[in-house]
């Protein structure tokens, strides 16, 4: 899986598409105009080329668009299940009283960070049926370590002195964790969760194999049908979907990261 | 048949897909490496590159490894050789960032002091900043091999090579009572082989890592 590179991007300093809080201008709007370029290119491009039938058949709007929610769809729930599931869970296990099993879940996950997603999904769908439901399991499963991982992280570099200073101001273990711990941690549990969206749309792609659709189906199209300008079109769709979410998880990141940090 | 069974019988068959998997890893890191390393020198030493080098590297990191791959069909053809490319390109940030993160991480002080000893800039780069930042450079390419190998899965989506062919088998013989065995022995193969070459990285390490900072 690629959570693990992912997530040293995600944590490193300065490799951002998107901008810090008052950053200039360009490094804000780079990246959709670069989208948008692109986009248009491949629109002018296909648009002026004499497709045939089969090229038809996948390349009109009611297929692309059909395509595109089908992708976001899975991309969607996958990624709010998988929240809602790694975020308490990681909250749970930094807890001083689960301290015992830590180990134990960060051997599995650095064991399952081998596990190919491919093979995961194929293996759920065995267990299960083909469905859209199984697929979102195997997303959820391909996506949970880097939430996991990044709150338990976060968590955990949060200043002890912070988290004592806040315990000597009369402060609940809980207020503690919800006014100190998390805000602390938040830029390394924003990260996380946009790693695992990537996961997520990226693995959405895959969709197409377990008779989801998504816009993987347009670019496995182009492959089997051997027509490239179908290849070309799901790519650039599929690329722009992923770097178009990446761009907005890490704005809205920064938007919402807390004031004194 | 039982999984037992299975292995057992197709034990040469997963051995041969494993060295194919393993020999697109190897190729695919080697090209990672040749490019990888120096853009990590240049990011290092040139501020106004580390940006846009870095960026870049990340961009490839983003997009989804199917269109990653179908991409290079065009060009290629289908098979191994755009399956090949496109893992040289996931491949490339963690080894390119923690190339410039780990020149970074040099003391200013041995820079100097290798100068003051007469080293020209090759020279210090090779003998003194290199060695001093290849712990972090070695975790950079671990990390890259480690996604490689899990990706590369998918290589067999678009008619590539290795284990991942034997997983699309028995996703295409769903329902047939083979169909699982295929599918676990081909994940299963990936995470063996994933966790020897983690492994070898271990022995890499010991071998490669300059006897004064060990």
């Amino acid at each position: 899986m690629a959570d693990t590179a992912l997530a040293t991007r995600a944590t490193g300093a300065s490799d951002r598409a998107v901008p810090r809080r008052g950053g200039s201008r360009l490094s804000w709007f780079g990246m959709p105009v670069l989208l948008a370029v692109i986009l248009g290119a491949t629109y002018l491009w296909v648009g002026s080329l004499e497709l045939d039938t089969i090229e038809r058949r996948t390349l009109n709007a009611e297929q692309l668009t059909r395509s595109t929610l089908e992708h976001l769809h899975m991309t969607a729930v996958s990624t709010a299940i998988v929240i809602v599931l790694a975020i308490p869970l990681g909250v749970l296990l930094s807890r001083p009283f689960a301290r015992p099993v830590v180990p134990a879940v960060l051997g599995v996950a650095n064991i399952g960070q081998g596990v190919p997603s491919f093979g995961l999904i194929t293996i759920v769908i065995l267990w299960t049926s083909l469905g859209f439901w199984p697929m979102i399991i195997g997303l959820v499963a391909c996506s949970m370590l880097p939430i996991l991982r990044n709150t338990m992280v976060g968590l955990e570099q949060v200043d002890r002195t912070a988290v004592k200073a806040s315990r000597g101001m009369g402060m609940s273990p809980l207020q503690v964790l919800l006014r100190v711990e998390l805000p602390l941690a938040f830029p390394v549990m924003i990260a996380g969760i946009r790693t695992a969206l990537i996961i997520n749309v990226g693995t959405a792609t895959l969709g197409t194999f377990f008779g989801q659709g998504g816009l993987g189906f347009i670019v496995y199209n182009g492959i089997t049908l051997n027509r490239t300008p179908v290849l070309i079109t799901g790519v650039v769709l599929v690329s722009a979907l992923a770097l178009l979410v990446d761009y907005l998880a890490g704005a809205l990141g920064r938007l919402l990261a807390p004031r004194g940090l | 048949m039982t999984f037992t069974e299975y292995l057992t019988r197709n034990y040469d068959n997963l051995l041969e897909l494993g060295l194919e998997h393993l020999n697109l890893v190897l190729i695919s890191m080697g090209i990672a490496l040749v490019v990888g390393l120096p853009l990590g020198i240049v990011a290092h030493r040139n501020k106004l590159l580390r940006n846009p080098i870095l960026s870049t590297a990340g961009f490839f990191l983003t997009l989804p490894s199917l269109a990653l791959f179908a991409i290079f069909i065009p060009v290629f053809g289908i098979g191994a050789p755009p399956a090949v490319a496109a893992l040289s390109l996931y491949a490339l940030l963690p080894i390119v960032s923690n190339t410039a993160t780990g020149l970074a991480s040099v003391s200013p002080a041995v820079v100097k002091a290798s100068q003051g000893m007469g080293m020209t800039g090759y020279q210090r780069l090779l003998r003194v900043e290199l060695p001093l930042a290849w712990p972090v450079i070695l975790t950079g390419i671990r990390v890259s091999t480690q996604v490689v190998v899990g990706i590369a899965a998918i290589a067999a989506l678009v008619g590539g090579p290795g284990l991942g062919t034997e997983i699309f088998r028995g996703l295409r013989s769903q329902g047939n009572a083979s169909a699982p065995n295929l599918v676990y022995g081909g994940t299963l193969g990936v995470i063996v082989l994933a966790l020897l070459l983690d492994a070898a990285f271990v022995l890499i390490r010991r071998l490669t890592i300059s006897r004064g900072i060990r």
